[in-house]
């Protein structure tokens, strides 16, 4: 018999100890799915019989291999193992955004049920061991799935005696259980693993918490040799000073780092998408390889020649000069405040600039990369001048474009370049007025011929580029490059200094890039350096940008340096960020949407908050949005209960605890356990900052924190501290480790919060220590004895309340509608909701054609929005609406028979359909129906007394009917209001208001429900 | 795919009387026979249905120990596979996929006759199918056409309205694009 599985499927050791028992001769492949080879093959394991019969369900293949055991209860316990007990366990070991919080509980009955089952019966299907046991034990054996349980006792003996049996042990020899996972069902089968299974959520009573909490399974996957690389680097060594010279240059035999952000130009104010796509994500890399001990120069400044300039001048009334000053200050003022740390910020309006500029011209001139053309213009006869790119708007002229607001060099829409006089009906963007062609001679840049250059350049260098950079520079390669205009007939710019071009200036492509070379001369007069390094001195240069910036950086400037031919710095890491949103829509300064540099000062939120969350939004990879709700959320549950609470209990204990002196450590363990998982998310961090991957590296960080918590929680250190001596040298430890653990953070959160790091740094008394990117494992970095500075809270909650404000503010016109308007709303809401949702459901079974029901798919989420957020002021509005206490036990009995009905309600809605989105609204419902039952209950309880004397005389019975149709005639009332029509639903009003009436004269009391339902109505 | 119903409509397609059919405290379907007899398990019962069944398709599916463990494992592969994976996009598709390259050369799942694996996984993939367009359909030609075999005898649709794969209809709609 062959098994085909793949490797690490614990489905596989059923196979094999099913073999054995059957003593049949088994060969293990391990296969790929992926593989053509295997194409046939469904479901691993996969057993192929020596007659090339195959069969994939172990459950068959039992049935098969020891048919003679015949047996209703070991076939009803083998469908059980396969169908309930596998995707259980494969839910509760999926790890990342598979992770299923409900799988515990589930599992917990199963395990109930199994244990249970063994106190009545030595085995599963009687008082003999069958294929049911084997297929049991053999999933409850890999992962570690019991270890910590408690209360299994019959269950931990039945796994122990399957265990020793001879067969099992020799199974075990061959097929060790490390190597086995859950999460290899992945790549079982093409259907996701077990991972669609819908787990069945028993009716039962909660079986209690039988089995550990996860992360046992995690502390599992440490090796020996990851233990003993822990132990090995958990010593004390003196830190080197991180020495910052005066100017810093690169050195031969060093890592050189140069720096860029691209020049924010200079008459914009930068928003948040401007800030994290180049001078945050730059300065927090900068802030890393400064801490890596790399010779690091980060530059950056404004672009400030140019058209859009001058114009904004006319406007102002002021000088090109003066705009550029006034400007510059503003970009330079919010840097500051967002806490970038420039090496310098400079200009492109220098001395520096132009001679640069104008060198470099004539280098490529004479290098014969220049040819002289002569170009039509478009020339706007009512503005009475040449109109540049920016300043001509039109219909793309690509194909299958057609973007009616086109600009005159890019297209937004398809994002291509465009020639200002290749634009369909150009219009000029000052005056709307149509404008005309005119000749006039410029210079263009010959890319055609740099190309066979360029693109050798590319295939070396692209490596270290990001996935956009590549793909948008391989398609302007694949499209051919043509000449570019490098002059403008403008006065705001460099003068060319050329023969007959002396009125003429440069354009943004041959001017702005090298303001990277000329702001370094401005900071150093050794500037050479680092552009063109001396034989023997390597310097990587990082160039952050947004994607549009890409073609520039990627294409247009190598080119230029290629042509010159004099060894300049070309870019090694080409760092792209896609576009961030703000809330899912675009920034707009126009329409007052979205959070401009200078708006982040005047919330209140600390700079370094907002430095985290842009960094942890940083759009790598695809576009992301900027949501006030998720910065409240990522401040709240990360920064102040994951990070800050770990640091602050820390320090606390050894500052209450130790008189403020870390005390001696003594690893055992569970401490070298913990360090080897903070030693993985160590290495996990420098390798994603290396890269620049700063989002990765945030979850690295805080994944250490995440431990060091769980570590704190298990450990105890509050309990052992009032233990005798032994336990207190145990919490001694814990805390000097803890306190290591918060000196480890605050260098690690340094490139992204720097100056929570430094407030980190001096609770600690302790300084930056360098990192080590080539051993990236956690040493000891406050020896023993280590006097601690006076611990505080890090950060503060920011408050729903004050993030729904600043949502309006910032939200432009549309969003700050008043919200008592959407609260009567919510029954008719939820009524065109369900109406749209069956329009939908409709459109989708009846066509597969996107283009026609997408618009109602949206159409169906905007309610759904509108909706929740009715439901949310409803709900903030429920604490007014709770009944006077005289009212509390009815409807405590009213919410109790609502919540269980919507409960009901939502387990079939989450059985039935994996869309969160259809489920969502009503488990929110039904949270709400819980919280207003337990404040019903609350107040009840307090009237308890005295309704209890009331109601005792009367027939309890009868009471009871009559709530119960109450509660029927209200939801009958209810679904009847929401469909509309009042003809309709005013008699059963009336009814229900009789059986009010009655209930009212038997009891003495008014029924809840129409009090609530009036003062719901007031509200 | 509903456990309870699907119960109730393999039990009339094999002539046996359903009995009691239910979910149990774990939510697994269980029926209890006339007997009085429970058994507990989607496929465990169907096994206990064909063994009660005088019917050919019981007969076909307990020809063999061969023929019973695959008629066993293609009830398995409806359960975790076929009816919670119709409900996404991406595996629903695999499916189709799968289903239609096994049913080139083959008229049933198991053997050469109709089994209880038939009836498991049609119940189990009749929404997904229902919800074809008429080109997915012919896309899934060889998965149609077992289908549509299977559908058209009484037992089996027991007076549901049958789907429709014809796909002349189709020729004269879009003759540019029909492939």
């Amino acid at each position: 018999m062959i098994i085909y599985t793949n490797e690490g499927n614990p489905l596989g050791l059923q196979l094999l100890m099913l073999a054995k028992f059957a003593k049949q001769k088994v060969q293990v492949q391990l296969v790929n799915l992926n593989d053509a080879k295997y194409k046939d093959l469904l479901v691993l394991p996969t057993i192929e019989l020596d007659n090339g019969f195959r069969l994939f369900s172990a459950a068959a293949i039992a049935k098969y291999l020891l048919g003679d055991e015949e047996g209703q209860q070991r076939d009803e316990w083998l469908e059980w193992s396969s169908t309930l007990l596998a995707p259980a366990l494969a839910h509760y070991m999926a790890v990342g955004h598979r992770a299923d919080p409900n799988a515990l509980p589930v599992l917990n009955t199963l395990v109930k049920k199994l244990n249970d089952r063994l106190k009545a019966s030595p085995y599963l299907a009687g008082s003999q061991l069958t294929a049911a046991d084997i297929a049991v034990w053999s999933l409850l054996a890999p992962d570690g799935t019991l270890k910590g349980a408690q209360n299994v006792e019959q269950l931990r003996s039945w796994y122990e005696n399957i265990k020793a049996l001879p067969e099992v042990q020799q199974v075990l020899s061959e097929q060790p259980l490390k190597e086995l996972s859950f999460n290899a069902l992945q790549q079982s089968n093409r259907y996701g693993g077990l991972h669609h299974v819908p787990l069945k959520r028993a009716s039962l009573a909660d079986a209690g918490n039988l089995l550990a909490d996860a992360g046992s399974t995690l502390a599992d996957t440490i090796t020996d040799e990851e233990i003993a690389a822990a132990r090995a680097a958990f010593i004390y060594t003196k830190p080197q000073e991180i020495a910052e010279p005066r100017t810093v240059l690169p050195k031969a035999g060093e890592r050189n780092v140069l720096i860029t952000s691209a020049l924010p130009y200079v008459n914009n104010v930068p928003h948040l998408g401007n800030i994290i796509g180049c001078v945050l994500s730059a300065d927090i890399f900068a802030r890393y390889s400064r801490n890596a001990g790399y010779n690091t120069l980060l530059i950056c400044g404004t672009d400030e020649y140019g058209t859009a300039t001058e114009n904004k001048a006319l406007a102002e009334n002021m000088t090109p000069r003066e705009i550029c000053d006034k400007y510059f200050e503003l970009h330079n003022a919010i840097y500051r405040w967002f806490g970038i740390g420039f090496d310098y910020f400079g200009r492109t309006t220098t001395q520096e600039q132009t001679e640069i500029v104008q060198e470099a011209f004539k280098d490529v001139y004479n290098a014969g990369y220049i040819i002289k053309e002569s170009v039509e213009q478009l020339l706007c006869q009512k503005c009475d001048r040449f109109l540049a790119d920016r300043f001509v708007e039109g219909t793309c002229p690509h194909p299958g474009c057609g973007y009616e607001d086109a600009r005159g060099d890019q297209c937004d829409k398809c994002g291509k370049l465009v020639n200002a006089t290749e634009l369909l009906r150009p219009r000029c963007k000052v005056c709307n007025s149509a404008p005309v062609l005119r000749s006039s001679d410029q210079l263009f840049l010959d890319l055609p011929k740099a190309e066979p250059q360029l693109r050798e350049w590319v295939d070396r260098a692209e490596n270290g580029w990001t996935h956009n950079a590549r793909v948008i520079t391989r398609a302007w390669l694949r499209e051919g490059l043509k000449p570019r205009c490098i002059t403008r007939d403008l006065k705001w710019g460099i003068p060319v200094p050329h023969e007959n071009f002396e009125k003429k200036v440069f354009y943004v492509w041959f001017d702005a890039p090298f303001g990277y070379v000329s702001i370094t001369k401005r900071y150093t007069k050794e500037y050479l350096q680092w552009w063109q390094p001396a034989k023997g001195t390597d310097v990587e240069l990082f160039q952050f940008m947004a994607k549009d910036n890409v073609p520039f950086h990627s294409v247009v400037w190598p080119s230029v340096l290629l042509a010159i031919n004099k060894g300049n710095t070309l870019v090694s890491h080409i760092m792209a960020t896609e576009y961030l949103n703000y809330e899912d829509g675009k920034f707009s300064k126009s329409r007052g949407i979205g959070v401009f540099g200078n708006d982040a000062q005047e919330t209140g939120i600390p700079a370094d908050v907002w430095r985290f969350y842009l960094a942890s939004a940083r759009p790598e990879g695809q576009d992301s949005s900027f949501s006030w709700n998720d910065l409240a959320a990522r401040n709240n549950s990360e920064l102040l209960n994951n990070l800050g609470n770990f640091v602050n209990r820390a320090l606390v204990f050894c500052e209450k605890n130790f008189n403020s002196t870390v005390p001696e450590i003594v690893l055992t363990q569970d401490e070298l356990v913990l360090l080897s998982l903070i030693n993985r998310e160590l290495r996990g961090y420098i390798n994603s900052l290396e890269k620049a991957k700063l989002r990765d590296g945030i979850r690295h960080l805080l994944a250490i924190s995440r431990h060091g918590n769980g570590y704190m929680q298990t450990q105890q250190p509050w309990v052992l501290l009032k233990g005798n001596e032994e336990q207190k040298k145990r919490a001694a430890t814990i805390i000097g480790l803890c306190a290591n653990i918060a000196c480890l953070l605050a260098n690690l959160l340094f490139p992204y919060m720097p100056s929570t790091a430094r407030t980190m740094f001096a609770q600690l008394n302790s300084k930056q220590t360098p990192l080590n990117a080539e051993k990236p494992l956690a040493t000891i970095l406050l020896p023993a004895g280590h006097k601690i500075g006076k611990p505080s809270p890090l950060f503060t909650k920011l408050e729903q309340s004050y993030i729904d404000e600043l949502k309006g503010k910032f939200g432009g016109a549309q969003e700050t509608k008043a919200p008592a308007a959407q609260q009567t709303n919510v029954a008719e809401l939820e009524a065109a909701v369900q109406a749209q949702g069956e329009k939908v459901r409709q459109l989708k079974a009846s066509t597969k054609d996107k283009a026609v029901w997408q618009p109602e798919v949206t159409k169906l989420l905007d309610l759904k929005k509108q909706l929740e957020a009715a439901q949310k002021s409803a709900a903030s509005a429920a604490p007014a609406a709770v009944p006077a206490p005289q009212s509390g036990t009815q409807s405590v009995q009213q919410l109790e028979a609502a919540v269980q009905a919507q409960g009901e309600k939502v387990r079939q809605l989450k059985a039935s359909t994996k869309d969160k989105a259809v489920w969502q609204p009503e488990v929110t419902k039904l949270l709400d129906l819980k919280k207003q039952l337990e404040t019903a209950q609350k107040t009840a309880a307090s009237a308890a007394p005295a309704a209890a004397a009331e109601t005792a005389s009367v027939d309890a019975g009868k009471i009871k009917a009559l709530e119960e149709k109450i509660a029927q005639q209200g939801e009958k009332v209810r679904t009847l209001k929401a469909s509309g029509d009042a003809s309709v639903w005013k008699p059963e009003v009336d009814i229900l208001l009789n059986l009010k009436k009655e209930l009212t004269a038997l009891t003495g009391v008014p029924a809840a429900g129409a009090a609530q339902g009036k003062n719901k109505k007031k509200k | 795919m509903c456990d309870v119903a699907t119960v109730q409509k393999i039990a009339n397609c094999l002539g046996v009387k359903p009995g009691k059919v239910q979910l149990n405290e774990e939510q697994v379907v269980t029926r209890t026979s006339a007997q009085n007899k429970t058994v507990a398990g989607f496929a465990t019962i169907l096994e206990s249905l064909a063994r009660e069944s005088k019917s050919e398709t019981a007969q076909n599916s307990t020809a063999s120990r061969e023929v019973q463990a695959q008629v066993y494992q293609w009830i398995e592969f409806a359960v975790l596979y076929v009816s919670p994976g119709s409900k996404d996009k991406h595996v629903a598709k695999q499916l189709l996929n799968d289903f239609n390259k096994l049913f080139i050369n083959k008229s049933y799942l198991v053997g050469h006759f109709i089994t209880l694996a038939d009836l498991a996984v049609y119940y189990a993939i009749y929404d997904l199918v229902k919800s074809l367009s008429p080109l997915d359909k012919e896309n899934y030609l060889n998965l149609s056409r077992w289908f549509d075999h299977l559908q058209q005898r009484p037992d089996i649709h027991q007076g549901e309205q049958l789907l429709n794969f014809t796909t002349i209809y189709l020729h004269n709609w879009a003759q540019g694009t029909h492939v």
